[in-house]
């Protein structure tokens, strides 16, 4: 029965032979470190997915997402650990791409062809950052607050456009409703949605490509 | 040559198993934790306290007389204060039935209309006689009635 939904399936979708160049693709003899990439991609999965799963019940407005927040954490069943994997997952996912990255950079795998794959993954290391930046304001307790307030005031001492990137990161002078409505915003549409247009492309050309063998010493 | 591609594939095997099992545990451990994370604010009880009405005695014999209460509640993480309207009936003065201003058809509230002698649902023309009776309209019960007592002259419901 699954062979012959499968097959009317294949016969329409081809989906056997996307399949067999995803998964069944040669790859050279690697090693463990070749797995951070995978791992990377493991932990962005589930932040998308505990993210998804916080959106039910968090609210951004000052008056409530501290007490949703809370309410999320102690009330719910299970909320403490679906907040807990979305929080430790957040600082994984920022080591974990900077690990893949130093993996990248020391066995030499950004060079030609793959020059396109290391700048949308750098683009992506910029991107999880943004992620981590717009998400430590959302709980809007004393901690991401100031936090936000260093971030930003830094942002602002950049010379000539600084106070320009200053009141556009915050929607005015100070931190307010606005900010908080704008990191989420970000963090829960324009973050994502590029997220997954690189990921997109760079898994694209992991696959078109190959990956890199490990370099021989004399290489 | 033959054994070497036993093991090969014995590996593979492996591996395929390995990973499905990995895979599906993972997967429980996050998709079974999200059931009730999800389900959680519907399956919380309400509570059963008695709640005060006020005093009889602006109930005249048989004229539905509307109750106002105004309690406050917990949804999620926000205190609000909650009306709940009740119509007070009683053909003997000792005897009380305390009927809910919600329509049986899909949850307007209804009015009490004295010339007409009937109470009235605005959504879909619903009509109750004084008793609560379905008279006219797509209500397909009649109205509900709390469990009620009376002490001392002042009435109390239980809701739920």
């Amino acid at each position: 029965m699954l062979v012959k939904i499968g097959d009317w399936l294949d016969e329409r979708f081809s989906w056997r032979e996307v399949w067999e160049a995803v998964f069944m693709r040669k790859v050279p003899h690697v090693n463990w470190f070749y797995t951070l990439g995978s791992a990377t991609l493991f932990v962005a999965i589930m932040q998308g997915v505990t993210g998804i799963l916080l959106t039910l019940y968090y609210v951004p407005t000052p008056d409530h997402a501290y007490d949703s927040v809370v309410y999320i954490t102690t009330q719910l069943p299970f909320g403490w650990l679906i907040r807990g994997l979305h929080h430790w997952g957040a600082s994984a996912t920022v080591v974990l791409t900077v690990l893949h990255l130093l993996r990248v950079f020391y066995f030499g795998a950004y060079k030609y062809p793959r020059e396109a794959t290391w700048i949308t993954g750098v683009i992506l290391l910029l991107v999880v950052i943004g992620f981590g930046f717009t998400g430590y304001l959302l709980p809007w307790d004393q901690k991401s607050f100031w936090a936000t307030t260093v971030g930003t005031q830094i942002a602002g001492l950049a010379p000539f456009v600084g106070d320009w990137i200053l009141r556009i990161a915050r929607g005015g002078r100070d931190i307010s409703a606005v900010t908080l409505a704008r990191f989420f915003g970000t963090h829960v549409w324009i973050l994502p949605a590029t997220l997954a247009a690189l990921i997109g492309i760079h898994l694209y050309l992991v696959i078109r490509i190959g990956i890199t063998a490990v370099p021989k010493k004399d290489e | 040559m033959d054994k070497s591609e036993d093991k090969q594939l014995g590996r593979r095997n492996f591996m395929k198993v390995a990973i499905a099992g990995i895979g599906g545990l993972i997967g429980a451990a996050l998709g079974l934790p999200a059931i009730p994370y999800i389900m959680g604010p519907a399956l919380q009880k309400e509570s059963d306290d008695w709640i005060q009405l006020g005093s009889i005695s602006k109930v005249e014999l048989n004229i539905p007389t509307l109750f106002k209460k105004t309690i406050e509640t917990q949804t999620g993480w926000i205190n609000t204060e909650e009306e709940i309207s009740a119509y007070v009936l009683t053909s003997n003065g000792q005897d009380y039935v305390v009927m809910s201003n919600v329509c049986t058809h899909l949850a307007c509230r209804v009015r009490w209309i004295p010339e007409k002698d009937s109470f009235f649902c605005p959504c879909h023309n619903g009509v109750f006689a004084k008793d609560g009776t379905v008279v006219a309209g797509p209500p397909p019960r009649p109205l509900d009635r709390f469990e009620s007592k009376v002490e001392d002259g002042v009435i109390f419901i239980k809701r739920g």
